[in-house]
């Protein structure tokens, strides 16, 4: 898969293989499906220690439901992109993101990151590798595709910082 | 007859300022954490990277300190980017 800046307005996946396709159609699926505690601890964190009770309250009453909404948006915006996501058998995917909605993207695939990282538990040192493992577990391949994951943040990052 | 002279004492109280303090994760991208400081604070990349090398090195960076209201505002902004980030009482 390549990814790059089509015209100013847009980013332009190509070359999009099969697994790669199904990958990116996990995003929204890993992020609505990840709602245990500890996923959800992770991605509403508290801002200040446990104390401050009284503003805790306040945040979770007031702040914690726009910060659900924007990450609904996000995922939301990207389940809407891939729709468009042209693939089929015997040939290559092709997938274009307007520019707009590139925060949106970064944010569902940071989403998916997380999600994943803390259900699957995986460690600092474990998440800065980046060998392929020559036995593939479930535990690897889930790590693959956070890894996965991470290099299209980084490709869109480079794609919006170009223009 | 003598003049009564009224002193008032005028003081501003700034109040304690707040430090916005974002702590390191390894999940979130260097790059992408390096971008989200310049479109959250406004730095310039040279800036921004030096306090995510600081994030990623010494486990945390006070990225702006201030008025209470605001250093909430900028933890909202960051957690809406998934960034770990908190705020405390400046020493």
């Amino acid at each position: 898969m390549l990814i790059r800046r089509l015209k100013e307005n847009a980013i332009e996946l190509i070359h999009i293989e099969p697994v790669e396709a199904e990958l990116l159609r996990q995003i929204p699926v890993v992020c609505e499906s990840g709602g245990d505690g500890r996923s959800e601890a992770r991605l509403f964190t508290n801002p200040v220690d446990s104390s401050d009770t009284q503003f805790l309250t306040d945040w979770a009453e007031y702040v914690r439901p726009e910060l659900r909404h924007l990450f609904l948006s996000s995922r939301n915006t990207v389940k809407e992109d891939l729709e468009k996501l042209s693939d089929g058998p015997g040939r290559l995917g092709r997938l274009v993101v307007p520019r707009v909605h590139s925060d949106a993207w970064l944010n569902a695939l940071n989403q998916a990151r997380l999600i994943l990282a803390t259900k699957f538990n995986f460690s600092d040192r474990e998440l800065s590798m980046h060998e392929t493992p020559k036995w593939f577990s479930r535990r690897d391949l889930v790590l693959q595709q956070i890894n996965f994951y991470a290099e299209i943040q980084e490709r869109i990052i480079d794609a919006i910082e170009d223009q | 007859m003598a003049e009564t002279v009224v002193e008032t004492k005028v003081e501003t109280s700034l109040g304690t300022p707040w430090n916005v303090v974002v702590h390191d994760d390894p999940v979130n991208l260097m790059s992408y954490v390096t971008m989200v400081f310049q479109r959250v604070f406004g730095f310039s990349k040279q800036k921004a990277q030096h306090h995510m090398l600081e994030v990623h090195h010494k486990g945390r960076s006070v990225v702006w300190t201030g008025a209470r209201e605001r250093a909430e505002f900028y933890v909202q902004q960051l957690h809406g980017f998934l960034l770990l980030a908190t705020l405390e009482k400046a020493e």
